[in-house]
């Protein structure tokens, strides 16, 4: 500890230096200019690690299978002629060719025109936070504050964005929020969410009821921004009692597997009008099921997105 | 010279590893945490002084890489807190594993509880009792069962890359 004098002056100048930082960040909002730079430095080389370590990636996860694999070998033989028609692709590839049909085929129904992209990082920062990095950027036409969907539903909005990333804040953490309505139904109110928790509905009207399996969609912001219309985002699993309380809330099983996610597509323009519930997958199922089918046209046809009952959710913006 | 070459290439490896391979492991209750892990490592070869050179270095850049969305200079000052701490270190005579691997506890639970505390400060909603606790507890778990691996090699390599400190 010979230079501990000089070492406290060092430690108390660099103390110092962020505490400035913290606070001219928190003045100013978040997606600062350093923040810009480092997406575009750091971007690409993210972007080439997230190539080499997804496969890295989906092998240790079918680790976990690995049991019964081995105890149904002789089937697995039997199989041994189609996987060789298979061969030339990997188990990587074809989970994602899997995700990527899943999301063509949303993105078909919905009309919506939209960039394919992969998760190429996942923020942590000690697990606070829920976002990921994505291999699109401003070169592909992304601005910040689009919806970001995958095959299932919605992932989350657009942050920051570099040239060739751009930073998704994932619809799980805490500082996320959507406006939201319940199918076949008028009753709009916001999605937030949960962090560690669930993620929670609350509806802004005292007199309305949810019901537990109850589906819901994105409600849809002016502009589209950040948030299109009717995009499935999941299911109530129980309606939490708030007596006396001028809103209802219930918890919200997404249809979006956050631990997992792969390919996703970035909305850059939707359709002027999009079918009510027409996006969301068979009600009766509980986990969703690999390609979403329209329900049939019951509802009257395609009403004008956003010109819905004027409430304090239209002008919500989900920050 | 060396050994700064060597702490900025080891300090990019991990941040580049942590965001684009452990992150994304879907692993019960939270992740381990390389950066602490390469700081108490660098830190306990450096001294004090490149300690939070290094500290603040690392943190600063884990506060802009990509996918983080929090207020900058948070993780820079956890880390240069917990770099200093590790260099005062620098002289114990025969450091043990034990003592290795305590430094490191006590080093990942520092660094949640200064980037929680700030976080609080600033009214950052993300930072609630279950989230510093799960936070807390996966930290500190896999950044242990980690160090008797990670750290050796790292001190190693720094300590080879400059076998005389002359500063």
């Amino acid at each position: 500890m010979r230079d501990s004098g000089r070492a406290r002056v060092v430690l108390a100048v660099l103390l110092l230096t962020a505490f400035t930082l913290i606070t001219l960040d928190y003045r100013s909002g978040s997606g600062g200019p350093l923040r810009r730079v480092a997406n575009a430095v750091f971007g690409p080389i993210e972007n080439a690690v997230g190539d080499v370590a997804r496969p890295i990636g989906s092998f240790f996860s079918s680790l976990g299978h690995l049991s019964s694999y081995k105890s149904d070998n002789a089937k697995l033989r039997k199989e041994v002629a189609t996987l060789r028609s298979q061969l030339r692709l990997t188990d990587a590839e074809r989970e994602r060719l899997a995700d990527e049909e899943k999301l063509l085929h949303l993105d078909q129904i919905a009309q919506f025109r939209i960039v394919a992209a992969h998760v190429s990082a996942v923020g942590g920062s000690l697990d606070f936070e829920s976002t990921a990095t994505i291999d699109v950027g401003s070169r592909d036409g992304i601005t910040a504050n689009m919806t970001v969907i995958d095959g299932d539903g919605l992932v989350g909005k657009t942050l920051s964005v570099g040239p060739t990333t751009t930073t998704v804040l994932l619809a799980n953490d805490v500082q996320f929020s959507a406006g939201a309505r319940l199918e076949s139904s008028q009753l709009i109110g916001h999605v937030d969410g949960g962090g560690r928790g669930a993620m929670r509905f609350t509806l802004l009207d005292s007199q309305g009821t949810i019901k537990v399996g109850t589906r819901l969609v994105t409600f849809g912001d002016i502009g589209q921004r950040p948030f299109v219309p009717e995009v499935p985002i999941g299911r109530v699993t129980r309606v939490v009692p708030t007596p006396g309380a001028l809103t209802r809330t219930a918890e919200v099983t997404p249809y979006v597997g956050f631990d997992s996610l792969d390919v996703v597509g970035v909305v850059v323009s939707a359709p002027r009008t999009i079918k009510r519930d027409s996006l969301l997958p068979p009600s009766p199922s509980p986990s969703p099921p690999p390609s979403p089918t329209p329900t049939p046209p019951t509802t009257p046809p395609a009403t004008p997105a956003g010109s819905t009952s004027p409430s304090p959710s239209t002008s919500r913006t989900g920050h | 010279m060396r050994r700064g070459v060597l702490a900025g290439a080891v300090l990019l490896t991990a941040l580049l590893l942590q965001a684009g391979v452990v992150n994304p492991l879907d692993l019960p209750v939270g992740h381990p945490d390389l950066i602490v892990l390469c700081v108490v490592a660098l830190a306990l070869v450096a001294g004090p002084t490149w300690g939070t050179v290094i500290g603040f270095t690392a943190g600063l850049a884990a506060d802009v890489v990509p996918p983080a969305d929090h207020t900058l200079g948070r993780l820079a000052m956890a880390y240069a807190l917990v770099g200093y701490a590790a260099g005062l270190l620098e002289d114990v005579e025969e450091r043990s594993v034990v003592t290795t691997v305590a430094v490191v506890a006590v080093g990942s639970a520092a660094v949640v509880l200064v980037f929680a505390g700030v976080g609080a400060l600033l009214g950052d909603a993300r930072v609630d009792a279950s989230s510093v606790a799960d936070s807390l507890i996966a930290t500190i778990l896999y950044d242990v069962i980690l160090a008797p691996f990670v750290v050796p090699l790292v001190s190693g390599a720094a300590r080879r890359a400059e076998p005389v400190t002359t500063y």
